[in-house]
């Protein structure tokens, strides 16, 4: 025991003299580049960790800090903690839209526009790309990819042995729901525990029944959800339970659970956004897959080819004293070699070099092009509204999936808990 | 015990209490200034009274919060504290296995998380070790979405925490277990009682201080569990597994609702303190007791 | 007969409490697609490569350092600060004594949620985030009551007439407290260091809201985090889960006795 007491003692001496050591060091040198992202796959990190690399080959000195961060924790507490914190990231990643503009409110965006029209960046992006990425006239963020939030991807073999089409219509997705369950598959793969990746998915559909005018408005406050055209659109989730398209546990398992049924071939199809393609690469390289957009609704009062996705993108945090570092980090992201490597990874970049270089016929690139020509574009719910809206809305959806509530009640709960 | 010498006691304590008053006692104070406002964590703080206090009340989430906890501290109390207090008579009437203590007591060393995540495995509905066995041994039909279906999913969390904490208890019911005087338990023998009445009616009676001090621990830490529900189920599904801290840590760090979020915690420190206070009361003078890391 | 009823009956218990953690460690030797289709059946092979891959790119070695650190500089705290505050107590009477005593006696009670809304904020506002600063000292105000209490209990135990001879041999303050007081405290201070180290080495709400720099990740977030990152390659994370845990399973084997003595003490006391 005295021993264990002396030992315990003396490592906390050493230790608390080397994390005052630890601290000064970092205080006093400041060539740190910090970079905060959610995690972007396996493949997309090899990607990262060697564009760290050429800039740290590049300028002697400085170090690149990479922060790969869990998705969800991003979003909601770990990119608001890291912003505040004392090692704020110099460099992070955000979506268009409504975190995008709250981001350039609160003063963590600086203005890009000399950057991209005559600074290092100049010329690697088409101008259409920057709109999106432009408040009050300066381009603060520099977009890098575009996620298409919602596709319907399916298993070919699986398909073509039941004898299935891919779906396109709503009866069509139904039947093919019946076909599986009869040969012992699980339809559609979802993992919803964390409520956005069915959420998602089912508040596209939702767009399609309900319109794309009334989906933002009532998003974005105005009105109730207890309305009879919302009651239509949660109606096809009571559908789809009653046709038993998603596996039992897709209210119990996470998203990477329900991607690796969809990998093990457990599941035919499986509806969510478009990085599941760099997923694939290490987890189902031999898989054979594709995907179509959401089956068309019948009745509905929005565009029927309408696409779920958001624009998304880096931001130079405006309180960083390393912009121009972090600016010149962006061009070498965004080179043509790096943006090579990450259409290697299945990740296409918006810059100019994805489509100039080389054809790249990859279904990530389709995807873009899916999200570039679509008649509407809606935002997904989590990112280009409200995120207390957004949950509420999961939570209903997920409840009428799972059977737990009926859409009426549903949508009363989502009314009641945002006091509308 | 010296009079008072000036500030030489003072001397003493200061860096325990200067510690202590800035990283607990003034964090606490400031929440119940938080609770009477408006606030988002940094815009402006506007003063909102006691109107927090009366959303909590007629907040049908946070009133359910409450009564998941409940049941979930009173299965713990079952698969804890009387499961802890089961094996400890086993070991004591085979003394020497300690071999069997060790297996029992290793999961309280390991991280809250670390066991979550394994335990996420052990129920996964698709391979994990749960419905895997039960279709090995035939039994499909008690297959079951285990932290998927709202009659199940509060009951897996708390045998999650049985599995890890009845060794626990074990240890302090076999430590009391060991003070009962050797001549009682031989006088009792020798009137012919057999070992379950030797458990029921001598050991268990004479140990009555470890068992209250192990139902307050159970009762006080249920109400701070936060780890393993935070990991397996994050309060889904649909809410079934929503406890106060839970939804705490949502309020206040997903919503920012930093005013709210702090009337909830005001609410939850009432109910833990006031436990405390009234077992300290019944044990009158008792020994005070300590949280356990959850 | 029945000796050997329970015998088996015990065997079979601590089988079945067993069973996840082998079960994980079987898994970390699986592909995916092993894992999937059986559950049960056993590895092909031993391979340690995914256990060195995990070790390698889940940065596992530098959470297992951070951990050390925070552990370590917080149990020293806690020690010293706990121990002076304890002598405090235990040998003077004086003015604010009482209410003194009653704060630590309340932090015993106080549950994490009453303060860390607050807490989080001040540290935000301090700058002090994303330092190991920002859990070593919440874990030493968390672990200082019970050491205060503990500690206190063992110095009132020890005879006045002790302290009494010393002075009279002329020794100040400070020296009774060095030279006295703590070599007597040594099996108090070796029980809190134990229960101490153990809530901080697996400390996780704090831990989460505070650290998000990913190298300063202790392991119950690093963990979580790595979990997350890896996202679909389970034998990988079975391999991490393996390697957080069976150093902890070792230590307690060997160090079991002091271990169950220092966690029932602290609390029972």
């Amino acid at each position: 025991m005295n021993r264990i007491t002396r030992r315990v003692a003396t490592i906390g001496i050493i230790a608390a003299l080397g994390v005052g050591g630890t601290m000064g060091g970092v205080m006093a040198q400041d060539q740190t580049l910090r970079i905060a992202m959610g995690s972007p796959g396996e493949a997309g990190i090899r990607v990262w960790d060697d564009v760290k690399a050429q800039y740290e080959a590049a300028h002697p000195g400085w170090t690149v800090e990479m922060n790969y961060m869990d998705d969800d924790l991003y979003q909601t507490i770990g990119l608001q903690n890291l912003l505040a914190g004392r090692n704020a990231p110099d460099i992070y990643f955000e979506w268009t839209g409504s975190r995008l503009a709250q981001r350039y409110a609160d003063g963590y965006a600086a203005d890009l526009t000399a950057a991209v029209t005559t600074g290092p960046i100049a010329g690697l992006f088409d101008d259409t790309v920057f709109p999106a990425a432009t408040i009050d006239g300066k381009v603060v963020m520099l977009p890098h990819t575009a996620d298409v939030t919602n596709v319907l991807w399916y298993n070919k073999q699986i398909l073509a042995d039941n004898g299935i089409t891919p779906p396109t219509t709503w009866a069509e997705l139904l039947a093919a729901c019946d076909t599986l369950n009869a040969a012992g598959i699980i339809p559609i793969a979802s993992g919803n525990k964390d409520l956005w990746a069915a959420g998602n998915w089912l508040a596209h559909m939702a767009s399609r029944v309900v319109g794309e005018d009334v989906y933002a408005s009532t998003l974005g406050g105005a009105g109730k959800f207890a309305t009879p055209e919302w009651e239509q659109a949660f109606g096809y989730i009571a559908e789809l339970t009653t046709h038993h398209c998603v596996n039992d546990s897709a209210n119990a398992i996470d998203d990477n659970s329900g991607a690796q049924l969809f990998f093990q071939g457990k599941a035919a199809m499986h509806a969510i956004g478009s990085w599941l393609v760099s997923w694939a690469i290490d987890e189902a390289p031999t898989l054979d897959f594709d995907y179509v957009n959401l089956p068309a609704m019948p009745d509905g009062a929005g565009n029927q080819d309408s696409v779920i996705g958001v624009e998304t993108g880096y931001i130079v945090n405006a309180k960083s004293d390393k912009i121009d570092a972090a600016v010149d980090y962006l061009a070498l992201l965004n080179s043509d070699a790096n943006v090579q490597q990450f259409i290697v990874a299945e990740i296409t970049p918006i810059a100019k070099s994805a489509s100039a270089g080389a054809a790249v016929d990859s279904r990530a690139q389709r995807l873009l092009d899916l999200l570039a020509g679509a008649p509407a574009v809606v935002l997904p719910p989590d990112t280009g509204y409200d995120l207390k809206m957004a949950d509420a809305l999961y939570a209903a959806e997920a409840a009428v999936l799972g059977g737990q509530m009926s859409p009426a009640d549903a949508l009363a709960g989502i009314d009641a808990a945002l006091g509308r | 015990m010296k009079p008072a010498r000036g500030i030489t006691p003072w001397l003493f304590l200061a860096p325990g209490l200067v510690v202590f008053g800035f990283a607990v006692l003034l964090p606490m104070v400031l929440t119940i200034g938080y609770s009477f406002t408006d606030w988002n964590g940094f815009g402006a703080m506007t003063f909102v009274g006691l109107d927090n206090y009366a959303r909590a009340a007629s907040d049908a989430v946070f009133r359910g919060s409450f009564v998941h906890v409940v049941l979930y501290i009173a299965a713990t109390l079952v698969l804890e504290v009387g499961v802890g207090l089961g094996l400890a008579g086993l070991v004591s009437m085979r003394p020497g296995r300690l071999w069997f203590r060790v297996a029992i007591f290793t999961p309280v060393m390991l991280p809250l998380v670390v066991v979550a995540v394994l335990w996420a495995f052990v129920y996964n509905p698709d391979f994990g070790l749960i419905n895997g066995a039960l279709a090995a041994v035939g039994l499909q039909g008690l297959q079951r979405i285990w932290l998927g279906d709202t009659a199940t999913a509060l009951l897996a969390v708390s045998f999650v925490s049985g599995w890890v904490f009845a060794g626990f208890y074990m240890m302090i019911f076999y430590a009391a277990f060991r003070q009962v005087p050797s001549e009682v338990v031989e006088a009792a023998r020798l009137d012919g009682a057999g070992e379950w009445a030797l458990f029921r009616r001598v050991k268990v009676p004479m140990i009555r201080g470890a068992t209250g001090i192990a139902v307050l621990l159970c009762v006080t830490g249920g109400f701070q569990g936060f780890d393993l529900f935070f990991v397996l189920t994050n309060g889904g599904p649909y809410g079934a597994t929503e406890i106060p801290t839970t939804l705490l840590v949502k309020t206040v760090f997903r919503n920012g609702e930093v005013g709210y979020g702090s009337a909830m915690a005001v609410v939850l420190t009432a109910v833990v303190v006031s436990l405390g206070l009234v077992y300290a009361r019944l044990t009158a003078g008792g020994r005070s007791s300590v949280g356990r890391s959850r | 007969m029945s000796r050997l009823l329970v015998s088996v009956a015990l065997g079979l218990l601590a089988l079945v409490y067993f069973l996840p953690l082998i079960w994980m460690v079987l898994s970390s030797f699986k592909t995916n697609q092993a894992i999937f289709a059986a559950p049960f059946e056993l590895p092909t092979s031993i391979d340690l490569s995914k256990w060195a891959e995990a070790w390698h790119v889940g940065n596992l070695g530098r959470y297992a350092i951070n951990s050390t650190i925070v552990t370590s500089a917080s149990v020293f705290l806690i020690l010293v600060t706990g121990a002076a505050a304890a002598f405090a107590f235990s040998r003077y009477r004086f003015r604010g004594r009482s209410l003194a005593l009653g704060l630590f006696a309340l932090g015993l009670l106080l549950p994490l949620q009453s303060y860390f809304i607050a807490q989080s904020n001040l540290f935000t506002q301090m700058a002090i985030t994303d330092t190991l600063m920002a859990l070593i000292i919440p874990y030493t105000a968390l672990g200082l009551p019970l050491a205060v209490y503990l500690l206190k209990v063992y110095l009132d135990a020890l005879p006045d007439e002790l302290f009494e001879a010393a002075r009279i041999d002329g020794a100040g303050d400070a020296r009774v407290f060095r030279e006295l007081a703590l070599p007597l405290l040594r099996p108090g201070l070796a029980t809190v260091a134990i229960f101490s180290a153990l809530a901080c080495w697996n400390e996780f709400l704090l831990a989460l809201l505070y650290i998000q720099d990913d190298d300063l990740k202790t392991i119950p977030t690093g963990l979580l985090a790595f979990s997350s990152r890896y996202v679909t390659d389970y034998s990988l994370l079975f391999s991490a889960l393996s390697i957080v845990t069976i150093p902890m399973i070792v230590i307690y084997v060997v160090f079991n006795r002091h271990i169950v003595e220092g966690i029932t003490a602290g609390s029972v006391k």
